[in-house]
């Protein structure tokens, strides 16, 4: 038996034992004199212990000292604590359609990876177009970004990733030097980043912004009606991120003949297409129809209607989707939507917008851009979760004040939020690619500034010259 | 006997400090431990990153990292290969080593327990900036060895 010794200094290791709970007494302090301020004009007791739940809450989301969807778990257990909604109201925020919405697609999404046939379809494409090393790294691009239409971008980055690893080591590619390697890597991490803002299956972002627009000012965005607003964005940012991948990475490998022995080798493993696979490629297909013909209603509906209908198909078992359906999700959703309705319903946003925004958001112009940056640049460095949970709820009390319609102000957030490109800490998609060693986090931050910027831009150009043509925002 | 302790690097490490450890393993009458160290830490950040931020199942996050793990001991069979054939070319006596756990203690443990007389490490170049801020694995070694520490600077 061996025994190890710890060899830091003695004070590094006594701080790094308090600073834990130092940080925990501190935030619990801070929460404690915010709470014991006499509130300032304009703003009632209720707002001023709303506004210290949602520092709480925003410094934890922040730093990650807690899960994110724990950190939701006590936006519920205070709101109701110190009176700020009462507890049937707050619980009942807690059953808000968005989030069983995002149950329902995260559902579905488990079904069809249980399956196999995302995994069968990524295979079939790469070894069907994949014959030159372009068209293969334009092939891993596409599928992510396509399958983050239909699925958590989350998911299909954990899914396409073992797929691109085994591609790299059959070209023989060196981590950290490879270009290609590099190339393949990042082609997957935008392919998610920018697929997953093309509608409201990429994740639970655009659901849970849509949902808290909906509880706290009564408008609803639809399905199609968002997916038609930023398609522009999705395809322009897909042809400028090829574009700026291939600049930044020349491609140094010209045949690409040996993916092809295991990408069919793989796919010969998964033998014949499946009935099972059949059928929930099937359910899918139809669910999105009935998301796209039902417009602004029903979308909670049709998501668990399609659920039950997996199991009375018997497509799937409880076992398997308690497997790929991570109940946080709930939590963290709920929370939000309750804390964004403590904003509102206590008048916080709405003395937040007045005392600190108010007084420089002159034109709608500036706010919208103002809005979107602040937003793209939090999700560099925080859960777009979270970043949804703080802009929304005050963004939706700012288009009151400027008299701008409120769902164009979600958009400037929840569009913005997604487009993460810069840091492994931004999504677990960019985490989960410099893990592999084939790109380092230089190699990601550089051309992650540069689509940051080019995206922001396109995105207020978007909302400027497209969004008017479409109605959007009269 | 005197070891001469090679650290490897989990992206490669350069043929030129291959060649420096073998030849000096040589020159000294010692012999070689090659060391490939396992970073369990990175896995489990990868399972809490996509479990805890991007709210995805047991199993696909549990997948993904052991993807991430049997890549890399895949690349440190590889990594020790390269380094055996060299030690074999010139006679050097030679140890393989995988470990599980964390850098600077593994590699502190293996000094120690080897009786390695040089440490040859390799550490990642750092912008100016950062050199203020952090500090590399492989100096936090040097500065707790209780040998010779001979560091390699790798590029990008």
């Amino acid at each position: 038996m061996s025994v190890e010794i710890d060899t830091r200094p003695i004070w590094v290791l006594l701080l790094l034992k308090a600073l834990r709970p130092f940080f925990f007494i501190a935030l619990a302090l801070g929460f404690y004199w915010l709470i014991t301020l006499e509130p300032p004009r304009g703003l009632s007791d209720a707002g001023l212990k709303a506004i210290a739940v949602f520092a709480v809450c925003l410094v934890l989301w922040v730093t990650n000292a807690l899960p994110l969807a724990i950190t939701s778990l006590l936006a519920m257990v205070l709101v109701p604590l110190f009176g700020i909604l009462p507890v049937k109201q707050t619980y009942a925020l807690f059953g808000n359609e968005a989030v069983f919405f995002i149950l329902g697609a995260f559902i579905l999404a488990g079904a069809v990876m249980h399956s196999g046939l995302s995994t069968r379809i990524a295979l079939a494409i790469m070894d069907r177009f994949g014959a030159s090393p372009k068209r293969l790294l334009l092939s891993v691009y596409l599928l992510a970004a396509t399958f983050s239409f239909v699925m958590s971008e989350h998911a299909v980055a954990a899914m396409l990733f073992p797929i691109v690893l085994e591609v790299s080591k059959s070209l023989g590619l060196k981590p950290g030097k490879s270009n290609y390697g590099k190339l393949l890597f990042l082609a997957l991490a935008w392919g998610c980043i920018i697929g997953g803002v093309g509608t409201f299956l990429g994740g639970g972002r655009v659901p849970l912004a849509v949902g808290i627009l909906k509880e706290i000012s009564g408008v609803q965005i639809g399905f199609i009606e968002y997916s038609i607003a930023v398609f522009p964005l999705v395809a322009i940012m897909l042809v400028i991120g090829y574009f700026m991948l291939t600049r930044f990475f020349p491609m140094d490998v010209v045949d690409v003949q040996g993916v092809h022995a295991v990408l069919g080798r793989r796919l010969k493993g998964l033998g014949k297409m499946s009935g099972a696979e059949w059928a929930t490629g099937a359910v899918l297909g139809l669910t999105i129809l009935a998301w796209i013909a039902l417009g602004r209603h029903g979308l909670s509906v049709v998501a668990l209607s399609s659920v039950v209908v997996l199991f009375v198909l018997r497509l799937v078992k409880w076992r398997d989707i308690e497997e790929y359906v991570n109940w946080g999700i709930i939590l963290m959703y709920g929370g939000a939507i309750v804390l964004g309705a403590a904003l509102d319903y206590s008048g916080a946003a709405k003395w937040m917008v007045d005392a600190l925004i108010g007084g420089w958001a002159g034109s709608p112009l500036a706010v919208f851009a103002g809005l979107s940056l602040l937003s793209i640049m939090l999700t560099e460095a925080m859960s777009n979760s979270a970043v949804i949970a703080v802009l929304v709820p005050v963004s939706i009390s700012l288009s009151g004040t400027l008299g701008m319609s409120p769902s164009v102000l979600t958009y400037s957030i929840m569009v913005s939020a997604g487009l993460a490109f810069m840091f492994p800490m931004s999504t677990p998609g960019n985490a989960i690619v410099v893990s592999s060693n084939y790109v380092t986090v230089r190699d990601m931050a550089i051309p992650g500034a540069v689509m940051v910027f080019i995206s922001w831009i396109v995105f207020n150009l978007v909302a400027y010259l497209y969004w008017p043509i479409i109605g959007l925002g009269r | 006997m005197k070891n001469v302790l090679l650290a490897l690097s989990t992206s490669g490490t350069d043929d030129a400090v291959i060649a420096y450890a073998v030849g000096r393993a040589k020159k000294d009458g010692a012999g070689l431990v090659a060391l490939y160290i396992l970073d369990l830490d990175l896995a489990n950040s990868v399972f809490d990153n996509f479990t805890d931020i991007g709210f995805i199942g047991d199993k696909p996050s549990s997948e993904l990292s052991e993807a991430i793990m049997k890549e890399y001991r895949q690349r440190g069979y590889e990594e020790l290969g390269r380094v055996q054939v060299k030690a074999m070319e010139e006679a050097v006596p030679f140890e393989p080593l995988m470990e599980q756990g964390n850098y600077v203690e593994k590699t502190l443990a293996i000094i120690v327990d080897r009786k390695v007389s040089t440490a040859v490490l390799v550490k990642h170049k750092q912008r100016s900036l950062y050199k203020y801020f952090t500090i590399s694995h492989a100096d936090e070694v040097k500065k707790a060895a209780n040998c010779e520490v001979v560091i390699f600077v790798e590029k990008g």
